[in-house]
């Protein structure tokens, strides 16, 4: 075998047959379950009255109804827990200085860090199998898959799995305890949910733009089906910064080309999430994109400044940000809202007024239909003709409450016994050697 | 020739290693002897890259040292707190050491002990096999010089004699060895030469006879050179 598989291997078996990665799988197992039972409950319950109104039925999306709910146990545990399982593969080296064993085999410091990122991915690839009952009983009680829906979400969260190993294992190259390494990397972790809360609070326009960075953020446009080139590579530069952070820190000697590698790297990132933004709606229901008549005439449109009198918090706001703001910008970059403060947000609360070239047009209305006619206007296309799309007929579904029982016998019992079961088999290794 | 020269170290104003300068020939065996705290151990990451000296080189057949990787090629390096994978069977280690270092011959594990507790998980064996176990892997391989860092700590006199005997017949291969051994007694059984350090400084350096007529009687032994240099 060839010495970099073996090394591989030393990983996996750290990994996987520590007590941190039984007890996450386990924990995901129940959350999963947890989360599967609510989330079908739910979509069941409300998909009673849908049966037969198609109006109410196109509203019934399996992965934001179902799927996402779903992986927000995942989401939390990754956050949460994940450090705990992939932090003890560097400190344990240290602690038991056995990467001055490993340096002399000898395996470079780049060998030793790729090994334990190839073994952290795949626990981070095992945790997903774990989820993958819950895709397979929902098409068994005949629910709709949207497997281009569902990839998305899976690559979304794979992403961010990157960027908590990243994380971790630079927490752990600085410090030579765990409990120091884990406390870092929640910290950095769990940054972004700090800056969506002062987002949300509108609390200052600072917090306002960094929110629009923030790995939540990002993660979010994967949950909505939205694939964006410049979140896949946010992620994927900041997985790179952290990874080769960990690289510079957890070496005897720091090295100058390293430090280069990450200037470099940073530089090259930042360019490429920032000035290559190709998105598009991946949705069955296309709820993020518009008609193709609509598309090619905001496509004319020259570019629009919009003066918006509403607070973030506003529930008007938050409708105007997700069905305007947003599925504008993945056809039209060139859209500047700017959110107005002070005395004049309070004397014209509720307005927006638009402005194209020269010409200004205010409305009270956030809704698309209002909208777009008047900005077709102001720059004199004609955008309102075209031929409608067939509509999307939603997928509800009514599940029999017997049938839920397959949820709680495979989570609740067979996923962790499995998992009790090879911890076990284990330990009566370690006697049945021990006897010879 | 392995040639120490001028090393030095501190941690924020506390000087650890002050100068320190010997040489290490092909196939003789250098202790470095001193006091706790002396700054035995730090001298032994310096040489072999583990840790960063404030300045000094360290040169081999005159050619500096400048990388790890430089330093990786020529020593094997058993330093004193290393806790080998506890987690492990001793069987499946030493697999993992055999494929990953092409090492075949089993007399070395003979001679160590190793072979009748290979089913045993390394955190259940005793402190003198996980002793054992250092020493097999510092040298199941054929660098050319081989350091140890306090290698005889937790061995019974009978299991030390078979230690020496195992280390000697490395030295016959024309292997250098560079070990720090507080206990003096053990220290004159094996090393040819003498480096002995206190506070950071070399106090003196020798063979055991150059030693003798710099410090004792005839008849002197380690531990009463030791006494005499350090007054």
């Amino acid at each position: 075998m060839k010495k970099e598989l073996l090394l591989f291997t030393k990983e996996l078996r750290a990994l996987f047959f520590s007590k941190a990665a039984v007890l996450f799988l386990i924990i995901l197992s129940l959350l999963t379950g947890y989360s599967f039972y609510s989330a079908v409950s739910l979509y069941s319950n409300a998909s009673v009255s849908a049966i037969g109104n198609p109006l109410y039925a196109a509203g019934f999306e399996p992965v934001p109804g179902l799927f996402v709910p779903l992986f927000g146990g995942l989401f939390l545990l990754f956050s949460l827990f994940l450090p705990f399982v992939v932090i003890p593969l560097i400190v344990s080296e240290k602690e038991q200085n056995t990467l001055t064993f490993l340096l002399q085999i000898p395996f470079s410091i780049t060998e030793i860090l790729m090994a334990k990122v190839a073994a952290a991915t795949l626990f981070l690839l095992t945790s997903f199998v774990v989820m993958m009952p819950a895709t397979l009983i929902w098409w068994m009680y005949g629910g709709h898959i949207p497997l281009g829906e569902l990839a998305l979400l899976h690559a979304g969260y794979l992403l961010y799995g990157l960027f908590v190993i990243a994380v971790s294992l630079f927490s752990a190259s600085l410090f030579s305890n765990s409990a120091t390494a884990s406390l870092l990397s929640i910290f950095l972790i769990t940054f972004s949910w700090v800056i969506d809360f002062g987002r949300d609070m509108n609390i200052s326009p600072l917090l306002l733009t960094l929110s629009e960075w923030t790995t939540t953020r990002m993660l979010h446009l994967f949950e909505s089906a939205v694939f964006s080139s410049s979140a896949l590579f946010y992620f994927l530069t900041i997985s790179l910064v952290f990874f080769l952070l960990t690289r510079i820190f957890f070496a005897i000697k720091p090295s100058l080309s390293w430090v280069i590698s990450l200037a470099v790297s940073l530089v090259f990132g930042v360019f490429i999430t920032l000035f290559f933004d190709y998105s598009f709606d991946m949705s069955e229901s296309h709820k993020h994109s518009f008609p193709p008549h609509i598309t090619a005439a905001l496509q004319q449109l020259p570019p629009v400044d919009v003066s918006v009198y509403l607070r973030r918090s506003d529930s008007r706001f938050k409708d105007y940000e997700a069905t305007v703001i947003e599925r504008v910008h993945l056809v039209k970059s060139d859209l500047n809202i700017t959110m107005m403060h002070g005395e004049i947000l309070d004397e014209k609360y509720g307005l927006f007024i638009y402005k194209v070239g020269d010409k200004t047009v205010e409305t009270y209305s956030n809704s698309e239909d209002e909208i777009f006619p008047l900005l077709f206007e102001l720059a004199g296309i004609a955008g309102g003709v075209g031929v409608e799309e067939e509509p999307f007929p939603g997928y509800p579904l009514v599940v029999n409450q017997d049938k839920l029982i397959w949820i709680s016998l495979i989570y609740y019992l067979l996923i962790p016994l499995l998992f009790f079961a090879i911890f076990i088999i284990r330990k009566r290794e370690t006697k049945r050697r021990l006897s010879l | 020739m392995l040639t120490v020269s001028h090393i030095k170290k501190q941690y924020q104003r506390s000087v650890v290693l002050n100068d320190i300068s010997f040489e290490v020939p092909q196939g003789v065996i250098v202790g470095v002897i001193g006091p706790n705290g002396a700054g035995k151990s730090t001298l032994l990451k310096i040489i072999t890259g583990f840790e960063q000296s404030d300045g000094g080189h360290i040169l081999f057949e005159q050619k500096k040292l400048a990388t790890l990787d430089d330093k990786m090629a020529l020593f094997s390096y058993m330093p004193e707190h290393l806790d080998l994978y506890p987690d492990w069977y001793l069987s499946d280690f030493i697999d993992f050491i055999k494929e990953t270092t092409q090492y075949k011959n089993d007399d070395l594990l003979e001679k160590l002990g190793l072979v009748s507790v290979k089913n045993k998980k390394i955190a259940h064996l005793s402190k003198g096999y996980r002793q054992r176990l250092k020493l097999f892997v510092a040298l199941s391989n054929s660098k050319p010089i081989v350091v140890l860092d306090e290698p005889f700590d937790g061995f019974d006199p009978i299991q030390l004699e078979t230690m020496l005997e195992v280390i000697k017949k490395e030295k016959g291969n024309n292997r250098s060895f560079l070990i720090s051994i507080h206990q003096l007694s053990d220290a004159e059984k094996i090393c040819d030469y003498f480096v002995l350090l206190s506070e950071g400084l070399v106090v003196t350096q020798g063979g055991i006879e150059e030693l003798r007529q710099q410090f004792g009687s005839e008849n002197a032994t380690l531990e009463q050179i030791f006494m005499a240099a350090l007054r």
